[in-house]
Formats: structure tokens, sequence, C-alpha cells
């Protein structure tokens, strides 16, 4: 689904943030992606999502090599592809439920198609009953669960999510993380960047993306928890 | 261009819209007045130059040679006759001292002067009139009579009418590049606020054409608004300065410019200073939405 050649990829003249990276997602796969602040987690997730272009290396989604897709065909690549970022990026004029319709209006599908989908993903996320609300008035917990309904109202085969427990209290974190594991069961192939030693310790098993000196390493959780308890 | 529902996208009311409204308003008016004063010396040369091409007067010098009676009853049936004349009234000479008032002043003065008499002709509208013949019909049948034709004033007259016309028109176009650079920047200003909108919406999958039509629906009807608020303040200053021309009874304000309001129907150009100003924010927006996107991946 996702395969990264030695990619590397620097801001302007800077220099390199992320080094020879190469790794591949599968369809249906979850993963863990960590890092300390400064990795380059972010601008690896923006490299998924198609928001930067690579200094140099190869990278192919959904089986289409990006470099030579054609600009106006890349719409249709990110719309296979949710992303709950990490400061939301909620539209603070439009309400919860018409944040969430966005990726379905852009498309030009008409709203009575998936108004119930979209109330029923509400649901899903707790926020039936805040249908109508602006994002101002939602907490964090409430705003980052917009984000995911947001992210996967049109069934996105890849799903990322930049930090997402960062900005919540450890309950909410927890339902968040849930949610993720009940979305990758349905099929869609999850990768988390997080920090968040909870977020390893309740998914020991789960394969992990390691960055460092914008170097990607592979593993699982439980061994990096391992390997960060003996350097403490 | 791409044409879809409105899906809502940009917010109604913002500070930069406010900013914006303002900005196109006070450029509309200001495009408003220039366009109503171009309209309005326009008018005023076709009325002038109109009102003297389709006029003559034959002056009757007093000749030894016909009685002043005869001279006047000879040159009013030879020019009632001629091909495309639709009239000829003698002036009686009260008309012609009345005339002469203004730069000789009444009563004394004009008694020991012999008095030229004077026939206002009438030409038939839309008719061509043979008007050298007639000078030279005139000169042979009748002694001491003189056709003016007002070829001089009417030149005079349209060529002033011409180079103030244009001078109008040179304040309009100056208007309208000051208003064409200063509705993008706003509108340029606008976007930047709108900035975060472009990037999400791009990122969640949306087409460029999409999101530039977005953009341009909001910012056209934002222009002409703002251009309408600015067309209604110019409006009031026009029909008002016309209604205080009227109630001074200024007699070279009643007699020599036309008045708007007798004549709306003429200043339905107008309506294309809002309808432009909509034009420009909107083509604005489409161009600097879809430049900021080109930039993206």
């Amino acid at each position: 689904m996702v395969r990264f050649e030695n990619v590397g990829m620097r801001y302007g003249l800077g220099p390199e943030v992320l080094r020879d990276i190469s790794f591949s997602l599968e369809k249906g796969s979850f993963h863990l992606l960590t890092g300390p602040s400064g990795a380059g987690k972010t601008s690896l997730l923006k490299l998924i999502y198609l928001a930067e272009r690579p200094s140099r290396g190869a990278i192919s989604m959904f089986g289409r090599d990006i470099a030579s897709t054609p600009r106006d065909e890349l719409p249709a690549l990110r719309h296979r592809i949710g992303v709950v970022f990490q400061d939301f990026r909620l539209l603070e004029h439009l309400t919860v439920f018409e944040n969430v319709s966005l990726p379905r209006l852009v498309t030009g599908e008409d709203e009575s198609h998936f108004r119930a989908e979209v109330e029923e993903l509400l649901l899903w996320v707790g926020l039936g009953n805040r249908l109508n609300a602006k994002p101002a008035t939602l907490s964090g917990g409430e705003k980052q669960r917009v984000a995911i309904a947001r992210a996967v109202v049109a069934k996105p085969e890849l799903l990322l999510a930049d930090e997402p427990t960062g900005n919540v209290d450890p309950e909410i974190g927890a339902r968040i993380i849930r949610l993720f594991i009940e979305l990758n069961r349905l099929g869609t192939c999850v990768m988390i960047a997080t920090h968040d030693q909870r977020i390893l310790e309740r998914l020991p098993s789960t394969r992990i993306f390691r960055l460092g000196e914008g170097r990607l390493t592979t593993g699982v959780a439980h061994d990096h928890l391992l390997s960060e308890g003996k350097r403490a | 261009m791409s044409s879809h529902a409105p899906t809502g996208l940009m917010p109604a009311d913002s500070a930069s819209g406010a900013t914006l409204h303002t900005i196109v308003a006070v450029m509309s008016f200001l495009a408003c007045l220039a366009l109503g004063g171009v309209l309005t010396l326009s008018r005023l040369a076709s009325e002038w130059t109109d009102g003297l091409s389709g006029s003559l007067t034959v002056q009757l010098l007093p000749s030894p040679q016909i009685s002043p009676a005869d001279q006047l009853k000879e040159a009013v049936r030879l020019v009632s006759q001629w091909p495309g004349i639709f009239s000829a009234k003698p002036l009686t000479s009260d008309d012609a001292k009345a005339l002469l008032e203004p730069w000789l002043g009444d009563g004394k003065a004009l008694e020991g002067l012999p008095m030229p008499q004077l026939i206002e002709v009438t030409l038939t509208p839309g008719q061509q009139v043979e008007l050298e013949g007639l000078a030279r019909a005139l000169a042979d049948s009748v002694p001491g009579a003189h056709l003016d034709d007002h070829k001089r004033w009417n030149a005079e007259l349209a060529g002033f009418a011409a180079s103030s016309e244009a001078v109008g028109w040179s304040v309009l176009l100056l208007i309208a590049l000051a208003t064409f650079a200063i509705v993008i920047f706003a509108t340029q200003a606008g976007l930047q606020t709108h900035r975060e909108i472009v990037e999400v919406v791009h990122m969640i999958g949306a087409r460029d054409v999409f999101i530039a039509s977005e953009f341009q629906r909001h910012f056209l009807w934002l222009g002409i608004r703002g251009g309408l608020i600015g067309l209604v303040i110019a409006a009031f200053t026009l029909i008002g300065s016309s209604f205080f021309w009227d109630g001074r009874e200024s007699p070279v304000a009643a007699q020599y410019l036309p008045q708007l309001v007798s004549s709306p129907l003429y200043y339905l150009w107008l309506l294309f200073v809002p309808a432009a100003m909509g034009l420009i924010a909107m083509m604005t927006a489409r161009f600097t939405v879809l430049r900021v996107l080109g930039r993206m991946p």
C-alpha cells in the first residue's frame, strides 16, 4: 500500500531532516511511529499524506509512483488517506457536523447521501449530541474525536494520526486508541506518530518505527520499551 | 470554472471581509462619481452640439437697397421654402434687445444703434440641408442677409466637450487602475486570513478548482456588495448635487448642466461599477488561490 525507498527530505535549502528512509505499510496493518521531539515524525507523516515532496528516493502509494503521478491525480490519492493532525485543524466557523462532512463535500457528494453516516459516526465517537456545536465550544478531547471522525468519514484505506493523545487526559487517550484499534479491525491501515509511552504499553506487540536523527529503525513496541528502560 | 453547490466553506463574515467591503465601497464610490462625471460631460456635449446643429440664425443688416419690412418678408419666405427647414421665426426687436442686454446693458445705449433683424431657423431633425446653397440664395436675393450656421461655435463647443470628456475618461481610467490594484491587494490580504482553510481542504483531497471556485464565489459577492454600497452613496451624492443646483435656481446650471434626476435611465451605466468590483475580486481570488495551491504538492 505504501512503499518508501531510500527517501530523503529537506525543507528548502536546509539540512536533511529525513535520511535513507525505507519501509512499507501493508493493508490492514497497525504501526506506531515514535522518536524524540524534532526527530522528524511529522515530516515523515507529511510525506505519506502527500503534503511534502521528498528531496530524493522513491515513494509509491496505492501502487502509484508519486514522482510520476500528475498533480491533478494526487487529490484522488489523498482522498484514500485519513489524517488526524496534531493541532486538529478544525475549521472554526463550521459546526461539528460540517467539519466531519468536509471530505465528502469536497468530492461533490450531496449532503443527503452521507448525512445519516456522519451522524452515526459522530454517535460512535461519542459526539452524537454535539452536531451543531462550533469547535470553539468543545474540549480538547472532543476536538480530537471530531478530527478522528473527519479523518475516517470517507472510509480511508490508510489512517495517519500525529500525536493523537498529546492534548487529552489519559482516559480520553485510552478511548481514542480503542477507536483506532476498532478501525484497524475494520481493515484500515493505521499509523500513529507518538512519543506517549502509555500507547506503547497498551500495544506491546505492535510493529514500531523509531525515528532518530532523521533515520528510521524498526522493531516492536515491547522491545522498544525494554531498550528505553535499560537506557533509563 | 467548475460549478457546484456552495458548501459554506468560507466564513460568511470576518474582519478581513469587513475591511475589503469598506475598501471596495470607497473605490466604487469614487469610480461611480468619475463615471457619473464622464457621462454628464458626454451628455452635455451631445446636448450642446445637437442644440446648435439643429438651428440656424439669419441676420438682416440694414441695406439701402431694400426696406427692413421687405427684407424680413423676403428672407422668411425664401428660408421657409428651402428643403429641410422646419420653421423660420423672426425675432422681435425686443427679443433682439434682450439678447444684447448682457453685453450692452438695458436702456439708452441701445436706442441709437441700428439693430439687425434676426430670424431663428429650426431644421427638420434627421434631414440634410444644403446650407451653402441657402447662404448663396439669401445673399443673391435679399440684400444685407447673412446666414450664421453656428459652425464656429459648434466646433469650439465640440472641441471643449471632447477635451473635457477625454480628461474625464483619463481620471476614470486612473481610478479604475487604482481600484484594480487596491481590490487585488485587499483580496490577497483577505485570503491570507483564510489560508488555513485552503491548506486543510487541500489535504483532505479537494481539487484545486473546487477550492478556487469556493473562494471566487465568496469574493464575487463580497465585491458586488461593497460595490453596491459605493454606488448607493455615489447616487445619493449625484442626486443630492442635482437637487442642490435645482434648489438654487442657478441659471447656468439650469440651462447648461444636464440634470441627473431628469434622466435616471442614462445612469444605469453606473451599475457596471459594482459588477466590475465583483469581477475583479473574484478573478483575484481565483488566481491567488490557484497560485497558493500551485506551490503545494
